[in-house]
């Protein structure tokens, strides 16, 4: 059964972490644009370790989200716990270009 | 390119992967046996459903498999959406139907899924109804993702190139205005470390 995308904002000692969870497409559009507003920064990091697939419409969507954090609202934000071909994806679209990958 | 030429008329056939291997022979790669499967799509609310149905004929024993099973899953759902949402155009050339609408097929309207696994291929095979999409299009969507190197959130062609990049073969045939046919295979290959 697919999950649908969901996330939890929490605080890892000074870090601000996003554990997102489920499949990320375009009905993820208004999740993200909510999990936006709550970030406070100055960093951020995404953890994917729950998420299953990421189609092309997720992938705008995460680049949508990441040029707004970093560009717009000055935050660092770091990715980890990316699957190996969710990792794939995100290194043919650039996402590597606005986060990090962290271990 | 291999023109094609049958009842429908003219048709655009775009190949791509190595020579060798794998023919662009439509029909020869999903042979009249009982490994193929055909599917009917009705509507939007199927794509689950096929996308775990290919995903369990693959299994995710080890990590090759689950590889395997990903890269299949997010084929079948780039494709559907191509001929779920993508495909249907009004004569302006307008999107029909909203990306984030569920949808249901229009009676006219035919959506087909066929796939067969033997063991270490994955042949997989989408055609619409529409034929909408064009020639120029599939290049130029794989030259501007393939060349811009500054992420755009609002790239057009993603899915298009994401198949091209996964895909070890990947082959579109177009009857304008008639039929869209986007396939490829995926081979089983053992997990980088």
């Amino acid at each position: 059964m697919e999950q649908q995308f969901s996330y939890q904002l929490v605080q890892e000692g000074q870090l601000e972490t996003a554990l997102l969870a489920g499949t990320i497409d375009s009905r993820a559009e208004t999740a993200f644009s909510d999990l936006q507003k709550k970030v406070r920064g100055p960093a951020l990091v995404l953890d994917f370790a729950a998420v299953g697939r990421i189609n092309s419409m997720g992938i705008a969507l995460v680049l949508r989200f990441l040029k707004q954090l970093t560009k717009e609202q000055g935050v660092q934000v770091q990715v980890r716990g990316l699957n190996q071909i969710n990792a794939m994806l995100f290194k043919m679209s650039g996402v590597f270009l606005m986060a990090k990958e962290v271990r | 390119m291999y023109p094609d030429h049958d009842q429908h008329g003219p048709a655009t056939m775009i190949f791509i992967g190595p020579t060798g291997g794998v023919k662009p022979d439509l029909d020869g790669l999903f042979p009249d046996s009982s490994d193929t499967v055909l599917r009917q799509v009705c509507c939007s609310g199927d794509k689950p459903t096929l996308i775990e149905e290919v995903v369990a004929l693959i299994g995710e024993e080890d990590e090759a498999h689950a590889l395997l099973a990903q890269k299949a899953a997010l084929m079948v759902d780039e494709m559907l959406e191509n001929a779920l949402y993508a495909a249907p155009r009004a004569a302006d050339g307008s999107p029909l139907f909203p990306k984030r609408e569920p949808r249901t097929l229009l009676p006219e309207e035919q959506i087909t899924v066929r796939y067969r696994y033997d063991g270490s291929h994955l042949f997989l095979e989408v055609r619409d109804s529409w034929g909408s999409l064009t020639q120029g299009q599939v290049f130029s969507y794989l030259a501007v993702n393939t060349r811009e190197a500054e992420p755009d959130p609002d790239r057009t062609g993603r899915g298009l190139f994401f198949m091209w990049r996964l895909f070890d073969h990947l082959y579109v045939r177009i009857y304008p205005g008639r039929e869209t046919v986007v396939g490829g295979s995926l081979l089983l290959q053992p997990v980088a470390r």
